[in-house]
């Protein structure tokens, strides 16, 4: 074909509520940073558009609500995700326990053909809250987590100081990409 | 008025999807097209496709930056009353909350579509109702939708943060209207000003292909766009939009899928799973919704035009999507939900935007009947036998047609074609490639078909439709063959002359009413002096007629007549089919009707409906049209369509199985052969 193709990636955020989920698509997408806390309320979407390679990508991107009322929109929100962004932050323990619980559900309700090879990837986020002094989280514990969970990759990232944001989708996008061109053949 | 809300059977899963069927790009011309050099016809600028395939990549990447954030708003009933400034009951807008509304507050169960709107030149804060109308799909009779409305107060965000994706197409900015294009539906309407440039025939202002694709929703010209079109799949992903960029309205195209599956899942209530959303008012727009299996329909509109017009033509645009690829693209997306069908459908947003475009002004698109171009009957006749001669070649059905309106049609034994595949075929044709497969929705949603297409002249086409992928050679022939006896029959010079003629005028509407002869009827083409000097004076027909459609039931057809002054300008003609269509909805409301007749005046018009078994005929007269004399003149109009029948009408000539019983009926019931069962009366 000589018109080149464009290609949409649907791109799930999930995440304990307050992780900063919201924050870190508006750095990645708007370049800005609030202080302010506003709750999701159900769902938001944004869009981003990348070249990777000669490729023309759109991310879809899907900015879920943290809050556990919000959990029965499930089915049809992951229905034909083409990835999935966890994000939990360093400074909270309970936001990392939760992620089997949302690694887990989402493979239940996604039910993606091959749940193994499925792209996830981990944000662990507010790395520069009190120049890291308050953080629970090591990286370590955070990497062997994701080693344990088929070696997802793995970003810290400050949504804040727009620190590793741009990486991290990046990255996702590209193992979305691969993950597509694996299922074409 | 809100529609009342019929029981749809939940889709469970998708349907099954028999045999093996490929996807055959329709837009390769170089491997299915073998003639595409050697036939002139093809390189005609009439049907050629000025930018096919706008290349995507002319956009920026960065071009994104300043995108809005689309937002969906979910809340439960304990949610939404904190944010509400009154009770529900409370609002004041009779025209959208009736009796039902107000009884359905009863119930437990609330959705809130919330839209925002940023309006950067009002800061005045605005208030918006939405209304969400549900099916539910157990529960008897047509009562059992629930409608709530939920006043909320718009936050009006800081200036630089991000905001939500509403639309405000209703509140015209005056700095928008500058970027005005030549489309319809434009900006530059919302005032109802309508693209006005002197050119009579409203489909020849308009000018084929995509506009406006550097829009997206953060654009206030997107937003203010009266009447969108949106196909996504099921997994929210763009598919078609008729304004702006498709990838750049994934965010808009998720939050529509949001709303629909919020619904489907039967938020917090599993047992209220599979209620279909069909209906979204808010302000002066609706949100209309179609679910076909894995694709989603959309329409947001401001145009005032009924839903179920509207639900009308999201259908076609689904039969339309059908034409191109058959419902086996089901089965892609039960094997992958991710299925991304855009590049299936690479070039044809040609066909949509055209599509759509004649949803303005094409009667076919609501009342599901055909129009013939006039010509006398051995004209038709001499057309209709030489395609009946390749019909018997394996060709399944064979259509003479001049831009929209059949010159001649037959079918095969036992085949017969739906007026609605005839228009989406011919819409399909008229935009695209000269081989093609193609499918038809009502004939067989599931097969393909292959459709030869070659243009006699700049308006006139033949079509040839068969089952095997290599008659292209056989097909050549036929037309071949075709196109020498036409010529030699005088038949083109005939379509050509009753193009520029035109088919029947109302100031021809004869003054008294004929003898059974039928001989006082002028013939079309043969007009009285007189009519060309009352032409000039802009009064239109006898007693104020201004116009007339005619439908005939029995032979799926219609006529209407041609317009002239004072409905000379395409903005008044496009009035006039919307107030058409919004009194055929009415005439066929299942609530209220059928109506037998119908008699309206408003500051525009006198609409006259009358709807038998046989016919309906829809008539529109100056406003101030005296009643009795406005009913004698529609009967008529009746008279005169029954005594130039073979000329504007295709009777008898094909072999349809189903249509020659018809006929037969037609005739046995009707003695003197004529159309007209009944007379109208005060």
């Amino acid at each position: 074909m000589s018109t080149r193709r464009r290609t949409l990636l649907k791109v799930i955020v999930l995440g304990d509520s307050g992780v900063g989920k919201t924050s870190l698509m508006n750095q990645y997408v708007h370049k800005k940073f609030s202080q302010q806390y506003k709750a999701t309320i159900g769902a938001d979407f944004v869009t981003k558009e990348l070249q990777i390679d000669d490729k023309l990508v759109t991310l879809q991107i899907w900015d879920t609500a943290g809050q556990e009322r919000f959990q029965s929109l499930g089915v049809a929100f992951y229905r034909g995700a083409d990835c999935c962004v966890l994000v939990y932050d360093v400074n909270v323990m309970k936001s990392f326990d939760s992620l089997d619980n949302w690694h887990d559900e989402f493979l239940k309700q996604a039910n993606p053909p091959d749940p193994k090879a499925f792209p996830f990837i981990l944000l662990g986020n507010k790395i520069d809250i009190d120049g890291g002094n308050s953080r629970v989280v090591s990286e370590k514990k955070a990497r062997d987590w994701c080693a344990s969970r088929g070696n997802i990759p793995y970003f810290e990232t400050s949504a804040k100081e727009n620190i590793r944001v741009d990486d991290a989708f990046l990255c996702i996008a590209k193992a979305a990409l691969a993950n597509e061109r694996e299922q074409d053949m | 008025m809100l529609p009342k809300c019929p029981i749809v059977p939940r889709a469970n899963g998708y349907p099954i999807v028999p045999g093996a069927c490929g996807f055959p790009s329709p837009m390769a011309s170089d491997s299915v097209s073998p003639s595409s050099s050697s036939d002139s016809a093809y390189d005609s600028a009439a049907y050629q496709n000025p930018n096919p395939n706008p290349n995507p990549s002319d956009k920026p990447i960065n071009a994104i930056d300043g995108q809005l954030m689309s937002s969906l708003v979910l809340a439960d009933s304990t949610d939404s009353v904190n944010h509400e400034e009154g009770p529900p009951s409370s609002v004041n807008e009779g025209d959208i909350v009736d009796a039902n509304v107000l009884a359905s507050e009863e119930s437990d169960r609330t959705v809130m579509v919330e839209v925002d709107v940023r309006e950067e030149e009002e800061e005045e804060v605005q208030r918006s109702e939405a209304v969400v109308v549900e099916e539910r799909e157990t529960g008897g009779g047509g009562g059992e939708g629930e409608v709530w409305r939920v006043n909320s107060e718009l936050e009006v965000d800081a200036p630089d943060s991000p905001n939500s994706s509403g639309y405000a197409g209703e509140r015209g900015t005056s700095s928008a209207s500058s970027a005005c294009g030549t489309g319809e539906d434009d900006i530059c309407q919302v005032r109802d000003g309508d693209f006005v440039n002197g050119v009579v025939e409203s489909q020849a202002v308009w000018i084929p292909g995509k506009r406006h694709v550097d829009e997206d929703d953060a654009s206030m010209s997107w937003r203010q766009r009266k009447k969108h079109f949106f196909i996504l799949s099921h997994s929210g992903k763009p598919i078609y939009s008729r304004h702006g960029d498709e990838h750049k309205l994934a965010g808009f195209s998720a939050t529509l899928q949001a709303i629909i599956s919020f619904v489907e899942n039967g938020y917090a209530d599993e047992a209220n799973n599979g209620d279909r959303v069909k209906l979204v008012r808010a302000g002066k727009h609706q949100v209309v919704f179609l679910v076909k299996g894995p694709i989603y329909l959309v329409c947001i509109s401001c145009t005032e035009e009924p839903f179920e017009s509207l639900r009308g033509q999201l259908e076609l645009l689904y039969g339309q999507m059908i034409l191109i690829l058959t419902k086996s693209v089901n089965r892609c997306f039960e094997k992958n939900p991710k299925f991304d069908m855009t590049p299936l459908l690479g070039g044809t947003d040609v066909v949509f935007s055209s599509l759509i475009h004649s949803f303005n002004w094409n009667p076919a698109t609501f009342l599901h009947a055909y129009t013939c171009l006039p010509l006398a009957y051995p004209t038709r006749q001499a057309a209709g036998a030489i395609l009946q001669d390749v019909a018997d070649s394996g060709v399944l059905f064979a259509i003479l047609m001049c831009k929209h309106k059949v010159v001649s049609l037959v079918g095969a034994q036992k085949a017969s074609l739906h007026p609605d595949d005839m228009l989406l075929l011919s819409n399909f044709v008229m935009t695209s490639e000269s081989f093609s497969p193609i499918c038809l929705p009502r004939y067989n949603p599931m097969a393909f078909l292959y459709a030869y297409v070659h243009y006699l002249d700049a308006n006139t086409y033949l079509m040839l439709l068969t089952t095997s992928s290599d008659a292209f050679y056989h097909l050549k022939e036929c037309r071949l063959h075709i196109e020498a006896v036409l010529l030699k029959s005088n038949v083109l010079s005939e379509v050509q002359r009753s193009m520029l003629d035109g088919g029947m005028h109302v100031e021809d509407v004869p003054v008294d009413p004929s003898p059974r002869s039928g001989s006082a009827s002028p013939h079309l083409g043969q007009h009285s002096p007189e009519r060309v000097r009352e032409a000039y004076t802009g009064t239109g027909g006898p007693c104020g007629l201004w116009h007339f459609m005619y439908r005939s039931i029995y032979l799926d057809q219609y006529v209407s007549s041609e317009f002239s002054s004072p409905i000379g300008t395409p903005k008044q003609q496009k009035r006039l089919h919307r107030a058409y269509q919004k009194i055929y909805a009415s005439m066929h409301d299942k609530g209220f009707g059928p109506h037998r007749t119908q008699f309206r005046r408003d500051e525009n018009y006198v609409l006259l409906c009358w709807v038998t078994q046989d016919f309906e005929l829809y008539a529109a007269f100056d406003p101030l049209a005296d009643k009795a004399l406005a009913i004698r003149t529609c009967n008529r109009v009746c008279q005169w369509v029954k005594d130039v029948e073979n000329e504007i009408f295709l009777l008898g000539a094909s072999p349809f199985s189903w249509w020659g019983k018809r006929i037969e009926k037609c005739f046995a019931e009707w003695p003197v052969g004529g159309l007209i069962a009944g007379h109208l009366r005060l």
